[in-house]
């Protein structure tokens, strides 16, 4: 199952950035393959945002400032020096809209949040919901905006083969790029061995990679180019991908 | 701790305390200290631990535990004139922003032994590997009379 679209509202100051009902429900569709997958992270998820509300627990994450750091990261990729729209894929309950007022409260952001997760989508417009931040439930960008990021989303693979979560990761950067004018940032959880990944953490559960698997996806079928963040601290790291 | 929060949550928070800064994650430590300024005169301890996610799960656990690390602000350190609330932040934030951080560990001594916070460096198991900046808190095992550590403001 994938959760159904929703329709987002089209507020002042957004420019030509307005969700069509049925641009959502075909890009929805296009993923019907991965639908078991898509079933099971929405599930998931639901699930944790039921048990832990709108915290980083929620989202799978330890704490607020595990979580802000990765924010730090993935936002290196963008321009702050002039407007711009973002989309944030498997925005949960949106964490990143929290940091943005933050961090960056007098930018001018046009931000999309989008997650499979109707629930999490309920609890981030609850909490956040205005004219420039707004939130959709979708299984792909429903917008083109100048970036797009995503968070966590390719960590939790729930029990599925590794070749049936990579097409899920591919598939979703495909994605990320399609509606990315200026780039898109993602983050992974560091394979064992490599510097960043711990030897002894377990494994199961968890989609773990090394860098080049992936860089080489966005170069050579993407065509981007990439830079890799992988000295703050963490067992993961961050492609900030750049389109040409 | 002790006498203000049950046995088993101290436990689990000094596990959960020392795991976060303990030589392996210690590099995660130092880069959210860069960033965020986790310890700072900014925030109390009540507010980083909350930034860190070390906080009971059981709600009157949670309070009990922000109440203790409250009352660390009446607690004396090895410090004149620096309470151990403060004494604790400023040892973790030195050493977190210093050239060569250490480990952290937090560990508990009896009240009645001495009543003020403690810091030191060492290895504070018999199998630690490596110096760590060692905090030591007074302690009062639950049922017991306060010691002087609570008793100091009266």
């Amino acid at each position: 199952m994938i959760a159904a679209p929703e329709t987002g509202r089209a507020g002042p100051g957004l420019g030509d950035r307005t969700l069509d009902d049925q641009a959502l429900r075909d890009q929805a569709l296009g993923n019907l393959t991965l639908g078991s997958v898509y079933s099971d992270v929405e599930a998931y998820y639901s699930a944790r945002v039921a048990r832990h509300g709108a915290t980083p627990r929620g989202v799978d994450w330890s704490c607020w400032a595990t979580q802000n750091l990765r924010f730090v990261q993935l936002l290196k990729l963008c321009d702050f020096s002039g407007p711009f729209a973002l989309n944030d894929m498997g925005c949960g309950y949106g964490a990143l809209a929290d940091y943005l007022a933050m961090r960056h409260a007098t930018a001018a952001i046009d931000y999309l949040g989008i997650d499979l997760s109707q629930a999490m989508i309920r609890h981030a417009r609850l909490r956040l919901s205005g004219p420039d931040r707004r939130f959709v439930v979708a299984a792909s960008c429903p917008l083109v905006a100048d970036y797009c990021v995503a968070s966590g989303v390719m960590n939790v693979s729930l029990g599925h083969s590794r070749e049936v979560w990579e097409q899920f990761v591919a598939t979703i950067l495909r994605d990320m790029r399609r509606n990315s004018r200026r780039g898109f940032s993602v983050n992974f959880k560091a394979a064992a061995g490599t510097t960043m990944g711990a030897a002894d953490e377990p494994a199961e559960g968890l989609y773990r990679t090394t860098p080049q698997r992936w860089i080489e996806f966005c170069e050579a079928e993407l065509g981007c180019s990439v830079e890799t963040l992988d000295d703050y601290g963490m067992r993961e790291f961050t492609l900030l991908v750049r389109c040409n | 701790m002790g006498s203000f929060v049950s046995d088993t949550t101290t436990s689990d928070i000094l596990v959960r305390l020392n795991r976060r800064s303990d030589p392996d994650n210690l590099p995660e430590m130092i880069a959210l200290q860069k960033e965020f300024k986790v310890f700072s005169e900014k925030h109390d301890l009540k507010q980083s631990l909350a930034l860190l996610g070390i906080v009971p799960t059981d709600e009157l656990e949670r309070k009990r535990w922000y109440f203790f690390l409250d009352k660390l602000k009446t607690y004396k350190s090895d410090l004149p004139n620096v309470s151990g609330h403060d004494r604790a932040i400023k040892a973790v934030q030195k050493n977190l922003e210093s050239k060569a951080p250490l480990p952290i560990a937090v560990i508990c001594h009896l009240a009645a032994e001495d009543a003020n916070v403690k810091v030191s460096q060492g290895r504070p198991q018999v199998f630690s590997s490596t110096d760590h900046l060692i905090i030591s808190i007074p302690t009062t095992p639950r049922g017991q009379p306060k010691s002087r550590a609570t008793k100091a403001k009266k």
